[in-house]
C-alpha cells in the first residue's frame, strides 16, 4: 500500500513540476468554457447536456496527453530499471500511475463546475441530471485514461502512444454509429454496449443504468490487467 | 548471498547469457568483468530481477529472483548503467521517494537520507532539479538510491562511469565500506577498479563464464604461458635456434631494433618453470651479447585479454 502511495504521489508531483498538466487543463478547460458559452449563452437552453456531451469529445485528445508519458517516459528515462527492481508488483505501479492520471481528472471536472454558477444564477437546471451527466463523464473518462495508459506500457515512444490511444478511443466512441448497418439484433446490442457515447448519453439525461456504471468499470479493469500482465511479462 | 545456478537467458532465437553459474558470499567484492556486450548487464539485471532467467535459478539471500523478487528486492541496492533518475523531481524528492517504496518508516526517512548524502557528498545538490545536475552527480545520485533502506546486497553496473579521478577515489570508497560487512558485485571494464577493491574477479564474455578467482590467483594461474623478454646483439636465425634449442621456451619471436642494427629483440614464450630466465640468459650471454632480460609479469589486463581472446578463439574454431 506504501509503494502504491509513493508511486502516486511522485506521479501528482511529476503532473504538477511539468507544464503538461497546466496546458492540459487549460486547453480543456478553455474548450469546455467555449462550449458552455455557446450552448448556453447563443441557444438560451439552461442545461449542461450539450456541454457534457462536449466534454466527453475532448477527452479525445485531452485524455491520449495525459496518459502518453505514463509508462513511455519511464521506458525513455530508463527508471522503469527503477520501478521494476524496487519492491513493488506491477500492479501497484498500474494502480499508482493510474489514481494520479484520474486525481488530474477529477481537478479537470471539477474545475468545470463554475460553469454552473451562471447556470444556477441565470436559469433553474435540474440539479440530479447535472450529476449523473458529471458521474458518468467522470465514468467515461476513467475508461479511457486506463485505455490511454495501457498503449503508453507498449511502446517507448510517447508520440506513437498518443497516436494510438486516439483511434482506439474514437473506435469506442463512434462504433454506435455502426449499429444502423446491422440486421441482427444482437451485433446491434453489442455495438451499443461498447459505445462509449451511447453509455455515455444516458447519464447526460440522468438515466445512471448500473449496466452502464458496470461497462466502464469492465474496460478500466481489462485495460489495468492487460497493462499489469505486460509489464510482468515484459520481465 | 548471491548465487547463480546454470542461468541462462535467450532473447528470441538469440542466447545471450550461456549456462552460467557462481556465487558471492557476505562481506565480498566481486568484480564482474567483461568486454562491452559480453552479458555483465543482462546478468546484472537477472540478479536485480529486472529481467527473468530463461533457464536455471537466480537467488539473492535464499530467495529466488523468479517468485520471490519483491522480497528479494527489500535487501537489494541496485544502480543500473544509466542511473534511473527523474528529471523533473529534484534530489530530495527523489530520495524520498525511493526511501518511501523500499518501505523506509516515515520517521526514520530524513536520517536516512542524510546518510546516503554525506557518504555519496550530494549535500550541495540536494535542493537541486536533477535535469541540472552534472555527468557525476548523477553517478552518485544513482549510488545514493541504492543504499537507501540499508541494503544487504549492491548490485552495481559500471558504478564509475563517466565521473572524474577524485569522484572515483570517493566512490571506490563508499563501496569498499559497504563491502566490509554487505555483499558487492560490480561489474566494470575498469581493470585497475577490480584490482584495487575487489576479492575476487569473475570474467565474462559472450555470454560465458570464463573464470572466477582472486586477482592473484588469475594472475598466478597465467603464469604458466608467460614471456620473457631479452636484447642481445645476434643474428636473428641463430638467436632463435638458440633460443628454442632451450628446454622449456615454446615459441620464440625476433624483432630488430629501431635504430640498432646488429640487435634484435626476443619474445620467448615459456614454461612456469623454475630457473628459466637464468637458462635463457647464460645460453644468450655464453655466445653473444646480451643486453635485458625480463620475465614479464601478468598484469590484469594481460589475463583478461587472455581469456576473452581464447574464448573467441575457441568459438571461431
Amino acid at each position: 500500500m506504501r509503494g502504491l502511495l509513493a508511486i502516486y504521489q511522485k506521479e501528482l508531483i511529476s503532473y504538477f513540476r511539468s507544464p503538461i498538466a497546466y496546458f492540459v487543463v487549460s486547453v480543456f478547460l478553455l474548450g469546455t468554457g467555449y462550449f458552455f458559452l455557446y450552448n448556453v449563452f447563443l441557444t438560451g437552453i439552461g442545461t449542461m447536456n450539450d456541454t457534457l456531451q462536449n466534454m466527453g469529445v475532448l477527452l479525445l485528445i485531452v485524455v491520449p496527453v495525459i496518459t502518453m508519458r505514463l509508462f513511455s517516459g519511464e521506458y525513455t528515462g530508463r527508471t522503469i530499471e527503477l520501478l521494476m527492481t524496487l519492491p513493488l508488483k506491477p500492479s501497484q505501479i498500474v494502480l499508482g500511475k493510474y489514481l494520479g492520471a484520474t486525481t488530474i481528472l477529477l481537478l479537470m471536472t471539477l474545475a468545470t463546475c463554475i460553469d454552473l454558477i451562471p447556470l444556477y444564477l441565470y436559469g433553474t437546471p435540474e440539479t440530479k441530471t447535472i450529476l449523473s451527466g458529471y458521474i458518468g463523464f467522470v465514468l467515461l473518462g476513467m475508461a479511457s485514461l486506463a485505455i490511454g495508459q495501457f498503449f503508453s506500457a507498449l511502446t517507448q515512444n510517447q508520440i506513437v502512444a498518443a497516436l494510438i490511444t486516439v483511434p482506439v478511443l474514437l473506435v469506442f466512441w463512434f462504433i454506435g454509429h455502426l449499429q444502423s448497418f446491422q440486421s441482427s439484433y444482437a451485433l446491434r446490442g453489442l455495438l451499443g454496449y461498447l459505445s462509449f457515447a451511447l453509455q455515455f448519453g444516458d447519464f447526460i439525461r440522468g438515466l445512471v443504468r448500473s449496466e452502464a456504471v458496470g461497462f466502464y468499470l469492465i474496460v478500466t479493469a481489462i485495460a489495468l490487467t492487460l497493462n499489469t500482465s505486460y509489464l510482468q511479462w515484459r520481465r | 548471498m548471491i548465487a547463480l545456478e546454470s542461468v541462462s537467458k535467450r532473447y528470441g532465437p538469440k542466447t545471450i547469457i550461456h549456462d552460467v553459474s557462481f556465487d558471492v558470499g557476505q562481506g565480498e567484492i566481486v568484480g564482474f568483468l567483461g568486454p562491452n556486450g559480453a552479458g555483465k548487464t543482462t546478468t546484472m539485471r537477472m540478479i536485480a530481477g529486472y529481467t527473468t532467467a530463461t533457464s536455471g535459478r537466480v537467488t539473492v539471500a535464499g530467495l529466488d529472483m523468479a517468485t520471490q523478487n519483491e522480497a528479494a528486492a527489500r535487501k537489494i541496492g541496485y544502480v543500473p548503467e544509466h542511473p534511473p533518475l527523474y528529471d523533473v523531481l529534484d534530489v530530495s524528492m527523489y530520495l524520498r521517494f525511493v526511501a518511501k517504496v523500499k518501505g523506509v518508516r516515515p520517521r526514520e526517512i530524513a536520517a536516512d537520507l542524510e546518510r546516503v548524502v554525506g557518504a555519496c557528498r550530494l549535500e550541495a545538490v540536494f535542493r537541486s532539479e536533477i535535469y541540472k545536475l552534472s555527468k557525476g552527480y548523477r553517478q552518485r545520485l544513482g549510488l545514493a538510491q541504492a543504499l537507501l533502506g540499508k541494503p544487504e546486497v549492491l548490485l552495481l553496473d559500471e558504478p564509475t562511469a563517466g565521473l572524474d579521478p577524485g569522484q572515483i577515489q570517493e566512490t571506490r570508497e563508499v563501496i569498499r565500506a559497504f563491502g566490509e560487512k554487505h555483499t558487492v558485485l560490480l561489474s566494470t571494464h575498469i581493470l585497475p577498479e577490480v584490482t584495487l577493491i575487489c576479492q575476487r574477479v569473475a570474467i565474462i564474455d559472450q555470454g560465458r563464464l570464463l573464470a572466477i578467482d582472486s586477482p592473484s590467483g588469475l594472475q598466478a594461474a597465467s603464469e604458466q604461458t608467460n614471456s620473457v623478454i631479452l636484447e642481445a646483439t645476434a643474428p636473428v636465425d641463430s638467436l632463435r635456434q638458440e633460443l628454442l634449442s632451450i628446454e622449456g621456451v615454446n615459441a620464440v619471436r625476433v624483432q630488430p631494433m629501431p635504430g640498432r642494427s646488429s640487435t634484435h629483440s626476443a619474445d620467448c614464450q615459456v614454461d612456469a618453470r623454475d630457473g628459466i630466465e637464468a637458462r635463457i640468459a647464460r645460453a644468450v650471454a655464453s655466445r653473444w651479447e646480451l643486453h635485458r632480460l625480463e620475465r614479464q609479469q601478468p598484469t590484469l589486463e594481460n589475463v583478461f585479454l587472455r581469456y576473452v581472446g581464447a574464448g573467441t578463439r575457441a568459438r571461431e574454431r
